[in-house]
């Protein structure tokens, strides 16, 4: 149980002493042996020898709009220098050999453990996501295309599950833009329904890093963009991931 | 959304496994099994009045009206054959841990004199053919596979693994109080539930709180302030209460605090909007 509530950690970042960790380096000049420049962070979350289970891939639920969205964006990971997010099962599986500060770290993690946009894994019936993030204009783009076990009210998408997936894609952009790991807040407004089964993209921005905090927004609308489901914005604490000693 | 998803129906069905509210619960229960009568609109069916999610607009009904005695029926008997499950699932199951467990005891010993009322929470599922549906209810619309697997996204996960949560509505000072588990499909962080399933269950909560006061209401806004990460498997307490009506217009507020209420985690305001009969939603 953590004893430090997030306020004092931004306070204490302030002075740039962090008990128990490296002394912080100016934020322009990243590039310690914990790797902060955004290159590294995305080089080392996106794991591209890996065994892992990458989820954000197509299968036979994704809907035509989704397919093609997808088409769209992986031509521009060749050309326009997007990147696709691997999903993998656990948060934990993304960040191998770092761990959360201050002694955050569970004791373990067990097998059992799933991060919650995963937490439905037959094919179609929950989140089905994928990820495109552009590093140096700190942007992401999240397809989006929730299943039947999302419902709400009848036919159309839980206003939960699109707050877990504005949380979800606001958490990648944040870490990958400047190690943002924890929301400290999240402001959602709803405008229309998403049917389930649909695709809905969700665009967000870096709007500003300042006082430890990275700024971010959100819109969600249909692939024409002619139709807004909801409007958000989100703040991110930075904390740097510690190196794990190997014992 | 936000809301139990429940069939509007006229009849209800307690087995004899039915236990009183009250102190038998820790020790037995086995899960209710009620029988309800799809009406079979899609949109919003409106509540009947002895139901304990209705609006206080019968504030002389109560749990006790509800519960029927076991085998009655209300309705026609045949139309069964095609039924929908509804199982309370706000009820404590082998996953629930103690401080969990000792929670709703409380609860439900505070529900004793009336003054608070347990909600039940279902899992809408389909068991029969869209053919059984369409001649028990022949002036229902077409329903499509898809909505015949849907699951009210907070119940969708298996027990234990997801959201595990039971709330309470105080009759008195009118606001409800969610005590919930998350379980290991929502962390986030790793060791910590994940933003997305706090701002879930918010949404439910306040959900819950716009539904009794108003009959039935949609989420226009969330503000969620996350003030300390929640440790995956624990046990939080969320209190809502509904601060203002202006029109249609609900405003909400809750906080989320752990079960000796010294530790902070989340507090949130929201605007949910009643819905008008007469609107569409799309």
């Amino acid at each position: 149980m953590i004893r430090r509530g997030f306020q004092a950690v931004i306070r204490l970042g302030h002075h740039r002493v962090l008990p128990g960790a490296p002394h912080v380096l100016p934020r322009l000049n990243r590039t310690s042996a914990f790797g902060s420049s955004t290159d590294s962070l995305v080089s080392r979350f996106c794991l591209e020898k890996t065994d892992l289970k990458d989820y954000a891939l197509p299968n036979a639920s994704w809907c035509p709009d989704m397919l093609n969205l997808y088409q769209e964006f992986l031509e521009k990971t060749k050309t326009d220098g997007w990147i696709k997010l691997p999903s993998f099962k656990s948060n934990r599986d993304h960040i191998q050999g770092l761990k959360l500060p201050f002694g955050l770290a569970a004791t373990s993690d067990k097998s059992d453990w799933r991060i919650f946009t995963r937490c439905l894994q037959v094919e179609g019936q929950g989140y089905e996501y994928v990820i495109f993030f552009h590093p140096s204009k700190k942007k992401s783009i999240c397809l989006f295309q929730p299943g039947p076990y999302l419902e709400g009210a009848p036919g159309f998408a839980h206003g939960g599950s699109l707050a877990a997936m504005m949380d979800e894609t606001f958490s990648k952009t944040a870490y990958l833009a400047g190690e943002g790991l924890f929301t400290l807040s999240l402001n959602i407004r709803f405008k229309n329904l998403i049917p389930v089964g649909s695709l809905a993209v969700l665009n967000v921005d870096v709007e500003k890093i300042e006082d430890q905090k990275l700024y971010m927004s959100c819109i969600a609308q249909s692939r024409d963009q002619q139709r807004v489901y909801a409007k958000s914005s989100g703040v991110f604490l930075q904390l740097q991931l510690e190196e794990e000693l190997s014992q | 959304m936000g809301r139990s998803w429940r069939a509007g129906g006229s009849a209800l069905i307690r087995t004899g496994a039915l236990v009183a509210v009250g102190a038998m619960l820790r020790s037995c229960v086995s899960r209710l099994r009620t029988l309800a009568v799809l009406r079979g609109q899609p949109g919003v069916a409106p509540l009947p009045a002895k139901d304990p999610w209705s609006p206080r607009v019968n504030p002389g009904a109560g749990r006790r009206e509800q519960e029927a005695k076991p085998g009655c029926v209300r309705g026609d008997p045949r139309s069964f054959s095609s039924e929908v499950i509804h199982m309370d699932l706000s009820l404590p199951n082998p996953s629930w841990n103690e401080d969990m467990r000792l929670l709703f005891d409380q609860f439900m010993k505070k529900s004793e004199d009336g003054s608070w009322k347990h909600l039940p929470s279902y899992k809408s599922k389909f068991t029969q053919r869209t053919e059984d549906i369409k001649i028990y209810f022949p002036d229902a619309k077409l329903m499509k596979e898809k909505l015949s697997q849907a699951q009210l996204f907070p119940r969708s996960l298996e027990e234990g693994l997801g959201f595990e949560y039971a709330m309470f509505h105080n009759c008195v000072e009118d606001r409800i109080v969610c005590i919930f588990q998350g379980g290991p499909y929502l962390q986030g962080a790793p060791g910590f539930l994940h933003g997305g399933a706090i701002a879930t269950m918010i949404d439910a909560t306040l959900g819950a709180c716009a539904i009794v006061a108003v009959g039935v209401a949609m989420t226009a806004s969330l503000n969620i302030s996350f003030k300390r990460p929640i440790p995956l498997g624990s046990v939080v307490v969320i209190n809502s209460q509904v601060d203002k009506v202006e029109g249609r217009k609900l405003f909400l507020s809750c906080n989320i605090r752990s079960v000796d209420e010294k530790t902070v985690y989340s507090e949130a305001t929201s605007l949910f909007v009643k819905l008008d009969p007469k609107t569409r939603l799309t």
